[in-house]
């Protein structure tokens, strides 16, 4: 009876490699006189693929492929895994080796994604450090964006019934735009979890996931802003990588244990004792930071300016952004229209600031990037700085730096120019307020020169973020 | 739909001394005859997809790509080189011959897909390899490929 051998072959742009590997070892097949039936994992998806009786049929499986083919399926048959490459140079020899059956049989243990993952860490070979960081922080992001979107968005349409239509004690209160607005909140509350969830589950997969979200969660409610859930999801990430390695020689009957028991609760456990302790002196640092600040409220407007805009754009809803905007809410309080003014400029630039590089560069975006920094500039108008925050979490290091000019420049001019706001939020909704007058028309003249500078300086140094 | 591989796209005997000079001769290329409107995200493209695992294969011919958003409409651009570029190649021999393919970012281009796909594969043949590499002309370069492509 003839032999029969099953192959699976996949190569990450899945053009070339992946259908090479395949002629290779159907040519090398036909030279040895042997069946082969090779399934392709390519660009446009699986292609001739092994079903339940071809695999138990099989002789022999080859295992051709530098991507998850999910060779789980190949559980107790001979299995010879390798690269895609060593397919196209030498399929001879492996074909003869399952000719000659001495192949070790494929018991399921971690699947070749981990594997690689794993050895990667190891190694820190293959594709570099730098890009690894970078892939997981993309998983994060994409995840979060339609938080952002969705709950940003929503809040946004709550102020366009009054900019304080959520309050109960306000003539202006609408039940309906409250509704919107708490919904809205709850969805962008979710940015930092789900952030830190999905780096971690880049990292770590399911396992990840899980202590990813509480580490997000965790981050979120000590208020450490984006800037802690990124951190949060490598934290969690590569501890829980850690543990299914450190767990890898425990028997099969237990798996069942690791990911409903052990992995979650030590995992937990480890993770969100950290967690805990790198976020609680959040609050101080917030405190910190406002008495600071408190002390320059009559200062040099040029100074107060950058302070106000680094601070606003460091980290757009952490502890720094946080003190500066409590910080204007009080003084406000008290009678100081002109602070908060600079504060709310500042917090209003970062998504515009996204929004125009993305109307003048577009080709430096992706189309859902686009999308979603078109959406700031609803997101910015109406003093929703989170809209910006995908945008620095995907280059913090590029990015938050000229976000922070852009503030600052933005707050600058607002204190040149003596611009006072009586709300603390809304953007240019609270100029649109009847009831308010103070100084919104300069408030609104202002951002035209403000937006001048900054589409400049953005496209320039996102242009300069994609080369 | 534009032409996967125009007469204009292959260039024989090119100086290069390095795979960078290669993919900026491809680079170059694309975007002249319009299948691209980038070179240094072309060249930069090709080199990242190097780094996962070489596209230098057997016998003095690779075959490297590129997915990409400067990438208009698919193409092939074909280079071959008057001395063998160290390619780190699967058999180890310098390259001669690369064939190089275009492919854009979005869905829109999985028409040109599988075309591209089965050079690859045709490029697995000896006798197809031996062919090419004894041709003279662009056009015979242009004929053998489009005979298989079909």
């Amino acid at each position: 009876m003839a032999i029969k051998i099953i192959a699976a072959t996949g190569c990450p742009t899945g053009i070339a490699h992946t259908f090479m590997a395949q002629e290779a070892l159907e040519q090398a097949a036909k030279r040895h006189g042997v069946q082969i039936k090779v399934e392709t994992h390519g660009q446009v998806g699986i292609e001739n693929a092994l079903t339940a009786q071809d695999i138990a049929e099989a002789d022999g499986v080859i295992v051709a492929a530098d991507k998850d083919v999910q060779a789980e399926r190949f559980a107790g048959k001979k299995v010879i895994d390798v690269s895609v490459s060593k397919a196209i140079k030498d399929p001879d020899t492996l074909i003869e080796q399952i000719i000659s059956g001495n192949v070790p049989v494929y018991k399921k243990g971690k699947t070749a994604a981990q594997k690689a993952e794993v050895k990667q860490i190891q190694t820190g070979g293959g594709t570099s450090i730098g890009h690894t960081i970078y892939k997981h922080l993309m998983n994060g992001v994409s995840h979060m964006l339609p938080f952002v979107v969705a709950g940003g968005v929503l809040t946004a349409i709550s102020f366009l019934f009054g900019i304080y239509s959520y309050d109960p004690k306000s003539p202006q209160y609408n039940e309906f735009a409250a509704i919107l607005k708490t919904i809205g909140g709850m969805g962008m509350n979710l940015m930092v979890p789900v952030l830190c969830a999905y780096i971690a589950e880049s990292i770590a997969k399911r396992p990840g996931l899980v202590i990813g979200f509480i580490a997000g969660m965790i981050a979120f409610t000590n208020g450490t802003g984006f800037l802690g859930g990124i951190i949060g999801g490598f934290l969690a990430g590569y501890i829980m990588l850690g543990l299914q390695y450190a767990f890898g020689k425990l028997p099969k009957m237990f798996d069942g244990l690791k990911a409903i028991f052990l992995y979650p609760v030590i995992g937990l456990f480890i993770v969100g004792l950290l967690m805990w302790v790198l976020s609680s002196p959040m609050e101080a640092v917030n405190k910190g930071l406002m008495s600071f600040l408190s002390g320059f409220e009559h200062s040099n407007p040029i100074l107060l300016g950058i302070i106000i805009g680094c601070m606003s754009a460091f980290d757009m809803g952490g502890p720094v952004n946080k003190a500066a905007y409590v910080t204007g809410t009080m003084l406000l309080g008290q009678g100081n229209y002109f602070f908060m003014a600079g504060v709310s400029a500042a917090c209003i630039t970062p998504p515009l600031i996204t929004g125009f590089a993305a109307l003048f560069s577009g080709k430096n975006f992706d189309k859902s990037e686009r999308n979603a920094a078109y959406v700031n500039f609803i997101l910015g108008s109406t003093h929703i700085t989170e809209g910006a925050i995908p945008f620095a979490a995907k280059n913090p290091l590029v990015v938050i730096p000229i976000l922070m000019v852009g503030s600052s420049i933005s707050a600058v001019l607002t204190y040149l120019f003596k611009v006072q706001v009586p709300a603390p939020h809304g953007g240019f909704l609270a100029g649109c307020d009847a009831s308010i007058t103070l100084g919104s028309c300069d408030f609104n003249r202002l951002y035209c020169r403000r937006l001048f500078i900054r589409i400049i300086e953005k496209t320039f140094c996102k242009k300069a973020r994609h080369c | 739909m534009p032409e996967l591989l125009t007469l204009d796209n292959i260039e024989l005997d090119i100086l290069a001394d390095t795979k960078e000079v290669v993919f900026e001769s491809i680079a170059f290329t694309a975007v002249k005859n319009g299948y691209a409107n980038d070179t240094n995200r072309i060249v930069k493209g090709l080199l990242k997809r190097e780094e996962e695992s070489t596209t230098g294969f057997l016998d003095g011919f690779a075959i490297p790509h590129t997915k990409n958003i400067a990438v208009l409409t698919p193409g092939v651009i074909v280079k071959t080189m008057a001395s063998g570029v160290e390619w780190r190649s699967l058999d180890g021999k310098p390259v001669q011959f690369a064939i190089a393919l275009l492919i854009p970012e979005n869905e829109a281009g999985t028409t040109h897909l599988g075309l591209l796909s089965r050079l690859a594969k045709m490029l697995m043949h000896q006798d197809v390899r031996k062919k090419l590499s004894e041709t003279k002309n662009r056009e015979e370069v242009r004929s053998i490929l489009l005979e298989y492509l079909k």
